[in-house]
């Protein structure tokens, strides 16, 4: 099992940190990372997730340019690209296919792409082996957990960790705000997601601290970190001692 | 989603606007609210009790008044105003925010929350909650909090919480982000009253549903008064609510339709809120509609002194009804709007907002083109303004 899905906002300490802190991650034995891509308007995140794109796209993330320097980052764990449906769509599935091809990217979080809302769109880029990673929210009941989950299929176990899992939202809200306090209700939804499938999960929003991370670990599903990552990017902590320390 | 879960139609005109881009978490929220408007809308029951509250609480219907002395000034031969700054709390906007109260209370919601650009929105819903015993939440961004001071105050007499939204320009954008995270949080207690006619399906559906009773009346208003409609008809449009609530029960009709939008103080991006010429189709706040933005795909900075038509995207049914030919957008400049209060305050003592403004402007352009007899829709009062008046036209 993976044993953690650390989330970093693409522009944030720097863009031309990037490729140093993906190569720091894949030298910790990360498989998986999420890259946020930097959005005006990310309305399904907190403050930190807010002010970390906000402070990025100042510094000149834009879209492209994030994918540009992705494509110089040799050494990487795999990456899912988590943003926002728009700045997408202005770069087109064509386009936005060949400007993947050159990046370690093997999937993307759309946050407000439901499937089935831009089904030319996303079977252009499933087609292309990129497919959408399912989320599936407490607001998500069982039949609908199953329908999302038919729809945005686990391509199988050939296939890496991070174009087969489903991103299981903790809790009600946006990212970073509030830390999860009861695990109970998640060990329920994560029991009864598995008797729907068998593809790997990983559970994320108000995750922070190493006691938060390993209860999801004894629940055989991959805890994400955000906003307290990103926060101690901001402030100067390096990734490496970081992550060491919600590892153990 | 797949459309087919949805009952209603999520998508608007040949462009297929509209849709339902919303977070995971929001889908079922969104879901239920459709299945309790469609269950609302088919029983009699809600019909009467809102019709009731209209009248009795907000004041409908409103009236409609020639404006003899302005439209002689004009070169028109008629100018019908459709009077929503004669509602209780002074706009259009409490048509809707108390028909998704009273459908909120049927959903057993005892929690609002609604985001506010002018203060309108946020005092309608305020007021409603009041009436109908509902906590309510307001989010407002902060420069709106500053332009629209009144209505801040309003709000909270109304017992609501007013929440400032620092992020960004502090305007309606903001204050819709914040409203749609603070939603996320409380779907399972709160309803969300959302004022325009934009957001995920059902809400432009909703909005819409909710404000044409402004255009049916002044319909058979006209009809009555002048024994004939006229050949055009005309709203200011921020998100659409009061454009659509006035120009959709009269697209079956043989008329020129016409919305106007804050042409700002400049014709460069991050100068006005003219979507249509400056805008490109996108998706913002849940739906796919003409935007304005940058090449990135990030949603551009807008201007207007009007904080009710500060929004960078048109709703996506009018924008549909825009590109499909049937309404025609004009804009009117901050100043335009400003000349446009002067007429009406002393061809015939009423005071307008300034986004009715807007649509005041396009009067003597009307008159230019042609058209004789004019019905606009005066949606709202212009105390909320006095300040910026005060300060622009130096009074």
């Amino acid at each position: 099992m993976n044993p953690l899905l650390p989330f970093i906002m693409a522009g944030d300490p720097s863009l031309e940190s990037l490729p140093h802190l993906l190569a720091e991650a894949k030298a910790l034995g990360l498989e998986a990372l999420e890259v946020g891509l930097p959005h005006s308007d990310p309305i399904a995140d907190g403050p930190v997730l807010q002010a970390a794109a906000h402070r990025a796209i100042q510094r000149g993330a834009t879209p492209l340019r994030v994918l540009e320097v992705l494509a110089t980052c040799v050494e990487s764990p795999d990456l899912v690209l988590f943003t926002y449906l728009n700045p997408l769509l202005q770069i087109g599935a064509d386009r936005l296919v060949d400007l993947l091809r050159r990046t370690p990217v093997k999937a993307l979080l759309v946050v407000d792409l439901p499937d089935g809302e831009e089904e030319e769109f996303e079977t252009r880029l499933r087609s292309a082996g990129y497919p959408m990673i399912p989320l599936l929210a407490p607001t998500t009941d069982p039949q609908r957990a199953k329908g999302l989950l038919d729809r945005r299929p686990d391509p199988g176990p050939g296939h890496p960790f991070a174009q087969r899992f489903a991103y299981v939202v903790a809790r009600l809200g946006v990212t970073g705000t509030g830390a999860v306090t009861d695990l109970a209700p998640v060990r329920e939804r994560l029991n009864a997601l598995r008797s729907l499938s068998d593809r790997p999960l990983a559970v994320g929003f108000g995750l922070s601290d190493a006691v938060a991370l390993n209860a999801v670990r004894n629940m055989g599903a991959t805890p994400v970190i955000g906003s307290a990552l990103v926060q101690a990017l901001a402030t100067g902590q390096s990734l490496k001692a970081f992550l060491e320390s919600r590892l153990n | 989603m797949h459309a087919t879960e949805f009952q209603l139609p999520t998508r608007f005109g040949t462009g297929s606007l509209g849709g339902c881009y919303a977070p995971e978490t929001l889908m079922q929220p969104l879901l239920d609210l459709e299945k309790a408007l469609r269950r609302a809308l088919d029983d009699p029951s809600f019909h009467s009790e809102l019709k009731t509250e209209l009248r009795n609480f907000v004041g409908r219907p409103t009236p409609l008044t020639p404006a003899p002395r302005l439209a002689e000034k004009l070169g028109l031969r008629n100018l019908f105003l459709k009077r929503e700054d004669l509602t209780h709390t002074g706009a259009h906007k409490i048509n809707n925010a108390l028909a998704q109260a009273l459908l909120a209370r049927r959903m057993g919601k005892a929690e609002i929350i609604a985001e506010t650009g002018a203060g309108q929105h946020g005092v309608a819903s305020a007021a409603a909650c009041a009436r109908l015993g509902l906590k309510c939440t307001v989010y407002m961004g902060v420069v709106d909090m500053a332009r629209q001071a009144p209505n801040v105050a309003r709000m909270r007499l109304f017992g609501a919480e007013v929440v400032p939204v620092e992020a960004g320009q502090g305007t309606l954008k903001e204050a819709v982000n914040e409203a749609l995270r603070a939603w996320a949080g409380r779907c399972d207690k709160a309803h969300y009253i959302l004022g325009s006619a934009l957001g995920p399906h059902p809400f432009p559906t909703m909005v819409r549903t909710f404000q044409t009773v402004i255009g049916e009346e002044a319909r058979a208003q006209v009809l009555e008064q002048f024994s004939g409609l006229p050949d055009a008809v005309i709203a200011c449009a921020g998100g659409g609510s009061n454009g659509l609530g006035l120009l959709v029960p009269f697209l079956g009709d043989a008329l020129h339709r016409f919305a106007v939008e804050a042409g700002g103080h400049g014709t460069a991006l991050g100068e006005h809120a003219a979507r249509l010429e400056g805008g490109r189709m996108g998706v913002l706040h849940g739906c796919k509609t003409l935007l304005l933005q940058d090449q990135h795909g990030h949603t551009a900075e807008t201007a207007s002194i009007s904080a009710g038509l500060d929004y960078p995207a048109l709703g996506p049914e009018l924008a549909a009804l825009v590109l499909d030919g049937k309404v025609e957008v004009l804009r009117a400049s901050d100043d335009d709007a400003l000349s446009g209060a002067r007429l009406l305050c002393e061809s015939e003592g009423i005071l307008p907002a300034l986004e009715s403004s807007h649509a005041l402007a396009l009067l003597p352009e009307l008159a230019k083109r042609g058209f004789t007899s004019v019905l606009l829709g005066l949606s709202g009062r212009g105390d909320k303004d006095l300040s910026t008046y005060q300060t622009k036209i130096g009074l």
